[in-house]
């Protein structure tokens, strides 16, 4: 019996069989812990999940060079095969647009003595700075994009984020060279807006899908399929007359259709909005000079425009950062400015 | 070679992943199954090393990527790779066609389980079509992805006979 069990002892019982156990335990239980303390949003998981955006900024921005080229190729060449439909297609676009340049002139004449009569005080410019997005993080349950832009450029959280055709999100991350952009349609997301040209205030909020649910519409409100949806800045964090979408659908059930394609963003551009709640919750680590303040003295060094938010040139030192060879990102901020 | 291309692999695959390819809202399920269904195989092959512990961080970076909940994808590839592992066992072999039997359950589980975690984690009860039609995909590209692995491999070892058996 030496050196074995003795048959009328019971052998010694071990809890696990082998170290694998106890690992695999451990590393099922570190999934439960992650998943806790990210629904709780627990700072060590924030702090983690900065610190390797940061990290991984330099070789997403390097990576997406080829993807963002590759997707404009593929654009290129669809355009090709389509190009006579398109040509015709710009030409009754262009026609159209002639007869809404008259009228908005028009119309831009009438604000500006309408304003001058009653002695308004001109909505400030907004400042912004363009980048490219470098990484799509949209998972199951989650839509953001990550763009190449960061504190160092006077990112901070809260910003509106906008490319040529409308609303695209808002940043919710801000790292020192990288932020990670809310999009529209997520679930977290939610926009005060108002609806058409009886400017119905209501909420536009994301469901993870392609279209927006519009919420809180006050009973009897006039608001139809087609009707241009705006933001209306009475979040403070925002700011106002920030195009976002069309009605689509029917009355009861009325959903907004963003104008920015938010599957296929290259370039954004960040709007510098301040609020005095950002900045009571958030450190001013960003370029003052670039960011725009409701405070007299700079009001006076921006340029006076039209009366709703609207998107002024790029300051001088304001830089814009492409990932790819993404077309120019400025190019549709004019847009914004209507 | 064995050791290193496995993680390798999928941490490319992993930043792949990340990259702005403009997928639409219904295929954001995708690209993570994707990782899943590669670490499945990886465990499956015989000769090949992917332990659990680095499947928990390559799912941990997927995480990260994803910028979703940390842990979800880390669970997931756990379970991947671990059903990985049995895969052989279950399928009473290593043929592809087995295989491709087994990940089909495995794909259909990890959706399922996706669905209702993440419907959990929002507290909202999410669209399952994206869910649904990622499994579909991976399921879909599994004879594939399995094929390209065995050519990064090699190729499969060829069943050993012991002398005298029939």
């Amino acid at each position: 019996m030496r050196g074995g069990h003795s048959p009328f002892k019971p052998r010694p019982r071990r809890s696990w069989r082998a170290p694998g156990e106890l690992l695999n335990f451990v590393l099922y239980f570190s999934c439960v812990v992650l998943l806790v303390l990210s629904r709780i949003g627990h700072g060590a998981v924030e702090e983690a999940r900065d610190g390797f955006a940061e990290l991984s900024a330099p070789v997403l921005a390097a990576a997406s060079k080829p993807v963002i080229m590759a997707r404009g190729a593929a654009a290129q060449f669809r355009s090709y095969i389509g190009a006579f439909d398109e040509i015709d297609r710009l030409r009754a676009e262009n026609e159209t647009l002639r007869q809404w340049q008259w009228r908005a002139k028009l119309a831009e004449r009438n604000v500006t003595q309408l304003r001058s009569l009653l002695n308004a005080v001109g909505e400030p410019a907004l400042h912004y700075t363009s980048g490219s997005v470098i990484a799509d993080a949209r998972g199951p349950f989650l839509r953001s994009v990550l763009v190449n832009l960061g504190r160092e450029d006077g990112v901070r959280i809260g910003y509106a984020a906008i490319n040529g055709d409308g609303l695209v999100g808002r940043t919710v991350d801000a790292g020192d060279a990288v932020a990670r952009i809310l999009l529209l349609s997520d679930l977290n997301s939610r926009i005060p807006v108002v609806v058409g040209q009886a400017s119905v205030r209501a909420l536009v909020s994301g469901d993870n899908s392609d279209e927006l649910k519009l919420e809180f519409l006050p009973d009897r409100a006039s608001v139809k399929a087609g009707d241009e949806v705006f933001t209306s800045g009475s979040d403070g964090v925002l700011p106002r007359g920030l195009p976002v979408g069309v009605v689509t659908g029917s009355a009861g059930a009325f959903k907004v259709r963003p104008h920015a394609d938010l599957q296929s963003l290259d370039a954004v551009s960040v709007l510098f909005f301040d609020t005095p709640t950002l900045t009571r919750t958030d450190p001013p680590a960003f370029a003052q000079d670039r960011a725009l303040s409701a405070s007299a003295d700079d009001d006076d060094e921006l340029p006076e425009t039209g009366p709703s938010a609207s998107a002024s040139p790029r300051p001088a030192d304001a830089r814009i950062k492409q990932a790819g060879a993404a077309s120019a990102p400025n190019e549709g901020i004019v847009q914004t400015r209507q | 070679m064995t050791r290193i291309l496995p993680a390798v692999s999928v941490l490319v695959v992993v930043f792949a992943t990340a990259l702005p390819w403009g997928l639409p809202a219904g295929a954001t399920f995708i690209p993570p199954m994707v990782v899943m269904t590669i670490i499945f195989c990886w465990r499956a092959l015989p000769g090949t090393v992917l332990p659990l512990w680095l499947a928990f961080v390559l799912g941990l970076l997927t995480d990260f990527m994803s910028g979703g909940p940390l842990g979800f994808w880390a669970l997931m590839a756990l379970i991947s790779a671990q059903t990985g592992g049995y895969a052989p066992l279950l399928a009473g072999g290593r043929a592809p066609n087995r295989l491709w039997l087994v990940w089909a359950g495995v794909a259909a589980g990890i959706g399922a389980l996706s669905w209702l975690l993440g419907a959990a984690y929002v507290v909202h009860w999410l669209d399952p079509w994206p869910f649904a039609f990622g499994t579909l995909v991976s399921i879909l590209i599994f004879p594939l992805l399995l094929r390209l692995l065995v050519l990064f491999t090699g190729g499969l070892p060829k069943p050993k006979f012991q002398r005298g058996s029939t």
